[in-house]
């Protein structure tokens, strides 16, 4: 594919006409290769915000205003006619071969149980050991996101407690900061935050403070994670190993320095020049490709551990890539934080599986005010076809629920714009293989 | 004795036997490709997703400790470096504010 040509010219184009996008973003990661495209229509059915444009027949566009780089068009296309605008795999491989900086990869839920399909194991096959010890060997130190994951639990989830006690019992913040309304989106999904950004700003409110977990990542790596690995921050170079197109876009958004900022203010800065948290972000195609031109086979790779303090994790961080996980993982944790015992069990199925919209409710009881409180909560996924009901119900101020998540692909992030293709397109053969998938 | 109700009418729509085999084979035709089309292509990634979740509920299962409160590592990280949750180390580093994207900003 001449993706190259296409690019500049896109970019060139895009300078002129976007308009939702701040400087230093990448303005827009999904093109359409025009020479490709036949005009099927087959994206339109899959795009969220309907910024794919072009009639039946006639090359298709994408409005990058309207686009949230989700990338669900890139893999649903029969004809592999969208790209990606960003591609960083080389830099990475010079970085990695460049001994003076430390490459910390940052490895999202999604990518291990995909990552396998593009070195010939069945789908579904959890490869975490096998995952670090490929990256091992390729240079990279390991963040698991996981840990991340984690961190904005206990992030999201306390600012959830507040938010809940404030709307129930009249609690004040404990810093005499705002404290926000209900219900509360998660924000772990940056396509789903450009959503609120461009479409619906009054709902900017409701979204959880907390950063996703890969840009918590970026920014512990270059504090905390100075004293882990012993290594000046500037050296750190840290990579985002992610299931999602859009991830590249949020982690070029310029307000993600804060550990730059923070680091020249403690006097732990060497440089005057600004680094971003997540230099750079590698879908978990770009991660294969890596590691088929340094010519590492996954399939064949030891199972090795983490390494660090960094890369553990518990089971309410790796579900994150599911549909339901993230409030799956966030009620476990509130439900033990409010009434001091744990959920059991610690399974919460109303929040699993692929049905459009779930909604589930928790009676519990409040131990610091001693009060019964029933938490509403519910999960929407493949935003395409189920966001609106629920964002016109906030709206309207007539929402029945304390806590919402919104993944914007269908069934999460595990089927996420980065994945490997599994193309369902015009191919028989492909759109019969997954019928032996199982073993 | 028998009352004769029955009546006969020869081909009453004026369908030939060659136009008959025509549309019944248009009507399976509409009703069948679609239908395969659908269900191997929705079957298809939903195959592919229930693997993928499976995997990961896996993980969860086979964890030692499955809450976040729990992890050793996210607790070490508050207690050396970043106090509390929305204590202000966190809203420094783990928290953002949004934009509004509706105004023009480029």
């Amino acid at each position: 594919m001449s993706g190259n040509e296409f690019t500049l010219e896109r970019k060139r184009e895009m300078n002129v006409t976007a308009k939702t996008y701040q400087k230093g973003e990448i303005p827009g990661v999904i093109a359409i290769n025009a020479t490709v495209c036949k005009g099927c229509d087959a994206c339109k059915r899959h795009c969220p915000t309907g910024a794919i444009t072009g009639m039946f027949g006639t090359t298709h566009r994408i409005d990058v205003d309207l686009c949230l780089s989700c990338g669900q068009c890139l893999i649903n296309c029969p004809f592999g006619a969208p790209y990606e605008t960003s591609d960083t795999v080389d830099e990475v491989i010079a970085k990695l071969k460049d001994r003076n900086n430390t490459v910390v990869g940052i490895i999202a839920p999604a990518v291990r149980v995909a990552i396998g399909e593009d070195f010939g194991l069945p789908a579904g096959s959890l490869v975490t050991g096998k995952l670090y010890g490929s990256m091992k060997k390729a240079g990279f130190e390991i963040l698991d996101n996981n840990f991340t994951a984690d961190l904005t639990i206990m992030e999201e989830g306390t600012e959830f407690i507040t938010r809940a006690r404030h709307a129930l019992f009249g609690e004040k913040s404990e810093h005499g900061g705002e404290i926000g309304p209900l219900p509360q989106f998660t924000s772990c999904c940056p396509a789903w935050v450009r959503f609120v950004e461009t479409r619906y700003p009054t709902l900017i409110p409701h979204l959880s403070s907390a950063k996703s977990p890969q840009q918590m990542a970026g920014t512990v790596a270059k504090t905390y994670g100075t004293n882990v690995w012993k290594k000046s921050p500037e050296s750190i170079y840290t990579v985002g190993i992610m299931p999602c197109t859009a991830k590249k876009l949020e982690a070029s958004r310029p307000e993600f320095n804060a550990a730059y900022k923070y680091n020249k203010k403690n006097g732990r800065g060497l440089t005057n020049k600004p680094y971003p948290d997540v230099d750079t972000v590698l879908t978990t195609r770009d991660l294969s490709r890596l590691f088929k031109k340094l010519k590492i086979d996954l399939a064949q790779e030891e199972e090795v551990a983490g390494g660090s303090l960094l890369a553990d994790y518990t089971g309410a961080g790796t579900i994150f890539g599911n549909t339901g996980g993230v409030m799956e993982a966030a009620l476990r944790t509130a439900y033990a934080v409010l009434t001091g015992s744990e959920l059991k069990p610690l399974e919460f199925k109303p929040v699993r599986g692929l049905q459009g919209m779930k909604s589930a409710s928790v009676t519990l009881k409040d131990a610091k005010y001693n009060k019964e409180v029933t938490v509403k909560v519910a999960v929407v996924h493949n935003m395409a076809e189920n966001i609106q009901p629920v964002v016109n119900e906030v709206l309207a101020g007539r929402s029945p629920y304390h806590f919402i998540e919104v993944m914007n692909c269908p069934g999460g992030c595990i089927n996420g714009g980065g994945q490997p293709v599994c193309s369902s397109g015009s191919s028989w053969i492909s759109a019969i293989r997954p019928w032996f998938a199982w073993k | 004795m028998e009352k004769q109700s029955y009546q006969y009418i020869e081909n009453p729509l004026q369908v030939t036997r060659r136009e008959f085999i025509t549309i019944g084979g248009m009507v399976v035709a509409f009703l069948a490709i679609p239908t395969v089309w659908i269900t191997l292509v929705t079957s298809s990634s939903s195959r592919y997703l229930q693997a993928r979740t499976k995997g990961l509920y896996q993980d969860d299962t086979k964890a030692a400790v499955r809450v976040s409160h729990a992890n050793k590592s996210v607790a070490r990280y508050y207690k050396e470096f970043g106090g509390t949750p929305l204590g202000h180390i966190s809203e420094e580093l783990l928290h953002t504010k949004y934009i509004n994207r509706t105004k023009v900003l480029s």
